[in-house]
């Protein structure tokens, strides 16, 4: 009999295969906060620079959203995982900045050191 | 190193002795003499704790660190960045065993939090709470699988007891106790109720929990149906948290379509489904009768208990109510086990407190951290100690049902009972820092006239009581105090205390009496010299001119009274008479001559 916990592994596996066909094992991954919080911060002027530079051809850059860290004061923030390497979090993240990151560090892997919370 | 003790527990079973467990921890006491460290921490050896293949394993309390496989040379970056700098060293902790692992991949290099231990909060900030895929990737639902697949109600129930979990909306009540009550009963129709009406000045725990994380909220929900014996689970929240409302939608649906809602939920007999009801934000709401009533479609009004919501609840039956963050630990303790779970925190108060952190602090937010972390923890370390060279004054914990507590209580212990005894209470965790430039008389009239404000008016100690509280707070502000108020504030208080039907009443005086306690020679500077030592109460300051002006005439130029008076490039003079206090004066001075007196 096939038992709920079978039925939940089940449902992980492909919802894992799911996120990695959506490119979550690209090269960088990028998170934008996008609580109340970060929205009222202007979080939302920065994910759409993400994804108009993605729509525009950068490659290689896996684009989330994700919920409030609680880092009020330094808000919007934006994060940038590369596997094997410590995780940068930007902090009061302008859609200037945001440009600036995409050409610095997500295309030269260059990170913006006074950005970094 | 801050004065903080640190407890290493290092494992001396045969497994991790074989991985040269105890080489490592002799390079690590070394390391500690090195540093001279050994006052500083209590070193304990444990048996083996069923991990061997991850030996050798070290466990830095507070905050339940666990490092695994960990090689001699290891040992000097844990005693450097984890017991030096308070930064837990991410690629050395083991990650798979608990939930709240996870969030140290992320974020646990950095200051704020590697003094934390996010376990309600664990996905907040790691994934994208609208989309249920990678809630699953983190082991979502699983807890739910779990409890489906090889427990009884009765055995949920008992982990839930045993973990010690307390009522995070305020009361602290323990929640496992709550349960039973409610599985008790024998009416076949039963509800569970998520609190999610948040209320409390400057505090956003619940919205931030949901907006980050929904489905953990869900689950914890599901569980406590199936715990309990009920079909139909209702989300109690404020129509003024449209996202949060918006991501609980899309996840209830997602939910239903993979079968965690709805009927014969994973293919069992268990059927449960969960609405929503938008609440019109008033803080009384927050209390579980007043919740109740306004679900029902009353006014939101409470009444006297017994009987308790767990006997005769929403439409009179049998009704499971707790709050969000309560709500988002039971699938932890699901998985993780209630030993792991009560092993955090103190002997009373188990596991995390979510607070939201606000006021003259740092770094601002929301932080997670084991019961038990001292005030000075949370203000200092991670909030980052007070800016611009200003001097501590006060911590208010609790909301407009706290209170204020000084500087020597900062070395008090979160939790339910040592906060209560520094007079203050744990609340839903809004905690609000004050700095020497704020006037607890004010602050303490800015809570009653909140109070007075969502007072439902039911009772009369509240409706009344609290009225004639914020009458004499703007007075003594004013200028107006006359010898006896604080007497009467106090009687008044106290009587409000007891006599109120609910809580909000009940807890109403508390930012007075405790600012009357704790700062009392405030209060009778205002009363008796007229004097506001933080310059914050208008009437009683006045602006002077000092020496240094030098007759730029910008403050002459703003004036709205023409109070300011001299000739240019000459001391300029303001009238005390004529000016209204508006303090356009004082901002627009370029060289800081206008001084607050």
């Amino acid at each position: 009999m096939v038992t709920p916990m079978d039925l939940i592994r089940k449902k992980r596996a492909e919802a894992v295969n799911r996120i990695i066909s959506k490119g979550y094992l690209s090269t960088k991954r990028v998170y934008v906060g996008m609580a109340t919080c970060e929205i009222a911060a202007g979080s939302k002027d920065v994910m759409a620079v993400f994804q108009d530079a993605i729509a525009k051809g950068l490659t290689d850059v896996y684009l989330s959203q994700k919920g409030c860290a609680g880092r009020c004061n330094l808000e919007p923030t934006v994060e940038v995982v590369e596997e094997g390497k410590v995780p940068v979090k930007y902090g009061l993240v302008t859609p200037e900045r945001a440009r600036e990151i995409i050409e610095r560090h997500l295309k030269k892997g260059e990170v913006i050191q006074e950005w970094v919370i | 190193m801050s004065d903080k003790q640190y407890k290493l527990t290092f494992c001396d079973g045969s497994g991790c002795l074989k991985n040269q467990a105890r080489e490592f921890r002799q390079v690590f006491e070394e390391e500690l003499q090195r540093q001279q460290l050994q006052q500083n921490v209590q070193i304990h050896l444990s048996g083996c704790l069923g991990m061997c293949g991850k030996g050798p394993i070290l466990i830095v309390n507070p905050g339940y660190i666990m490092y695994g496989h960990l090689r001699t040379e290891d040992a000097s970056e844990i005693v450097q960045e984890h017991l030096i700098n308070g930064r837990p060293v991410s690629r050395l902790i083991i990650q798979e065993d608990h939930l709240y692992n996870r969030f140290f991949r992320i974020f646990g290099d950095s200051e704020f939090f590697g003094r934390q231990m996010r376990i309600a909060l664990r996905n907040c900030g790691v994934i994208d709470p609208e989309k249920i895929d990678d809630y699953l990737a983190m082991r979502g639902y699983e807890a739910l699988a779990k409890v489906l697949t090889e427990m009884t109600p009765q055995q949920v129930i008992e982990e839930v007891k045993k973990s010690g979990l307390r009522g995070r909306g305020g009361a602290g009540f323990p929640t496992g106790l709550k349960w039973e009550y409610t599985a008790k009963q024998t009416d076949p129709e039963k509800y569970v109720i998520c609190n999610a009406d948040e209320g409390d000045p400057g505090a956003f725990m619940d919205r931030s929990a949901i907006e980050g994380d929904p489905h953990t909220v869900l689950e914890g929900m599901i569980i406590g149906g199936y715990a309990i014996g009920s079909r139909q689970g209702i989300i109690y929240i404020r129509a003024e948290y449209p996202l949060a409302v918006q991501r609980l939608k899309k996840a209830i649906e997602d939910a239903r379509r993979e079968g965690f809602l709805g009927e014969r939920i994973l293919g069992t007999d268990f059927s449960f489904d969960i609405r929503i009801c938008l609440g019109a934000g008033a803080f009384v709401c927050g209390e579980e009768t007043a919740l109740i009533h306004s679900i029902e479609g009353s006014r939101g009004m409470p009444r006297p208990r017994p009987p308790y919501p767990s006997v005769s609840g929403l439409f009179g039956k049998p009704t499971l109510i707790n709050n969000v963050e309560t709500w988002a630990n039971i699938p932890v303790i699901i998985i993780d086990g209630a030993d792991w779970f009560s092993s955090i925190g103190t002997a009373t108060s188990k596991g995390t407190k979510v607070f939201a952190l606000a006021g003259k602090v740092r770094n601002t937010g929301l932080v997670e951290v084991p019961m038990g972390t001292t005030l000075r923890d949370i203000v200092f370390g991670i909030g980052g100690g007070i800016p611009n060279g200003k001097k501590f004054k006060a911590v208010q914990t609790g909301g407009p049902s706290g209170g204020c507590l000084p500087e020597q209580y900062l070395d008090t212990q979160i939790d339910y009972e040592s906060l209560a005894k520094a007079g203050s209470i744990m609340g839903s965790g809004g905690m609000i820092v004050i700095d020497e430039d704020s006037c607890m008389v004010r602050m303490a009239r800015f809570f009653i006239e909140f109070t007075q404000d969502e007072s439902c008016g039911k009772c009369t100690p509240c409706r009344e009581g609290t009225k004639r509280m914020l009458e004499i707070l703007t007075r003594i502000t004013r200028g107006q105090g006359r010898p006896g108020d604080i007497e009467k504030l106090e009687r008044l208080g106290t009587m409000i205390q007891k006599a109120s039907l609910c809580g909000l009443g009940q807890s109403a005086p508390n930012p007075v009496l405790s600012t009357i306690r704790n700062f009392r020679e405030e209060y009778e500077e205002h009363i008796h010299q007229k004097k506001c030592r933080a310059h914050e109460c208008t009437a009683l300051l006045t602006y002077v001119v000092q020496d240094n002006c030098v007759g730029c005439g910008a403050c002459k130029r703003v004036c709205p009274v023409n109070a300011v008076s001299g000739n240019r490039k000459e001391k300029h003079t303001i009238d005390p008479k004529l000016c209204i206090k508006c303090g356009q004066c004082y901002d627009a001075c370029k060289f800081n001559a206008i001084a607050k007196v």
